[in-house]
């Protein structure tokens, strides 16, 4: 299909332990758009913001328990296609930072996480995939219908401010 | 054209050149070896993708042990993976053959992305 970003600006990724429910709009998640959608995560980066010395636990995580109703997504983060004149799928991978229930960060030790942990104090991390070996989603429902980008505190993280992207490809 | 193994390395990038970085007791608890990610340095190293659960594994370029390899997909699997198919009940399927399942409608996963539970939805054909 077409290549979109995912983009949170200004955002204070709180530190919450893995298997808790993640904090309101401290966090970007995924979700797949239908039980048959796949999607193809393949890049993310956090530049931090921090104004002090601020070490994060940020994760690529599956999601235990998904969100309910989450919260469309508003400006300053966005959402969009690389390519302009991108044509609209008939199911529209779900973005967003908020949602009535937070979802859960997996805390099962056979569900992966990608450790970006860096300090937000200057601290850049990009990681990128190569071809075949993106970060996949699958479906709309647990284990694999949702991903999350966030902080964690089991893993030593601290609250911080940052921007962040996630590339994906939504099939 | 001749196939490297390395073609299929994705890319981790820490940049903590205008950093205080992190101290080596946390760095230890988030998986990164101490030192790597000191103040003013920059840590680079190479990640991998599991084709039977999807996920991405950040290579520990300090790894002595062997890394496990499927033969069916000539792919590199993740030690969760690899765990998983050597148990007694294990059906050897891509995260893609899952993908295209569940995108078929006839089946629905639980259980854990390296040991999916595939139920049929009930369909004639399911």
């Amino acid at each position: 299909m077409a290549k979109r970003v995912f983009t949170s600006q200004g955002l204070t990724f709180g530190a919450t332990a893995a298997g808790s429910v993640a904090t309101t709009a401290q966090y970007m998640a995924l979700k797949g758009g239908a039980s048959t959608q796949l999607i193809d995560v393949l890049e993310a980066m956090v530049s931090g913001m921090a104004t002090a010395s601020t070490v994060a636990a940020i994760n690529l995580a599956r999601v235990s328990t998904l969100e309910s109703s989450a919260t469309a997504l508003a400006a300053p983060h966005s959402d969009g296609g690389e390519f302009p004149n991108i044509t609209a799928l008939s199911s529209t991978v779900v973005p967003f930072t908020a949602a009535t229930t937070q979802p859960t960060p997996s805390n099962t030790v056979t569900d992966a996480k990608l450790s970006l942990a860096l300090n937000l104090f200057g601290g850049i991390v990009r990681w990128n995939a190569a071809p075949t070996q993106q970060w996949q989603i699958i479906g709309n429902t647990a284990p694999g219908g949702e991903s999350i980008l966030w902080n964690s505190s089991t893993g030593g993280g601290s609250s911080g401010l940052a921007n962040a992207h996630i590339i994906y490809e939504p099939y | 054209m001749p196939f490297s193994k390395k073609s299929h390395d994705g890319e981790l990038f820490v940049d903590h050149r205008a950093s205080p970085g992190i101290p080596d007791e946390k760095a230890r608890r988030m998986g990164y070896a101490p030192g790597q990610l000191r103040e003013g340095g920059i840590f680079e190293c190479a990640t991998l993708g599991c084709p039977h659960c999807g996920s991405v594994v950040v290579l520990n370029p300090l790894r002595a042990r062997e890394r496990a390899h499927c033969y069916q997909c000539n792919r590199y699997l993740c030690d969760w993976c690899d765990a998983a198919r050597h148990e007694p009940d294990y059906v050897h399927r891509t995260m893609r053959e899952i993908a295209d399942m569940i995108s078929s409608g006839k089946w629905t996963m639980s259980g854990t992305m390296s040991r999916p539970i595939l139920t049929p939805t009930g369909g004639k054909d399911g």
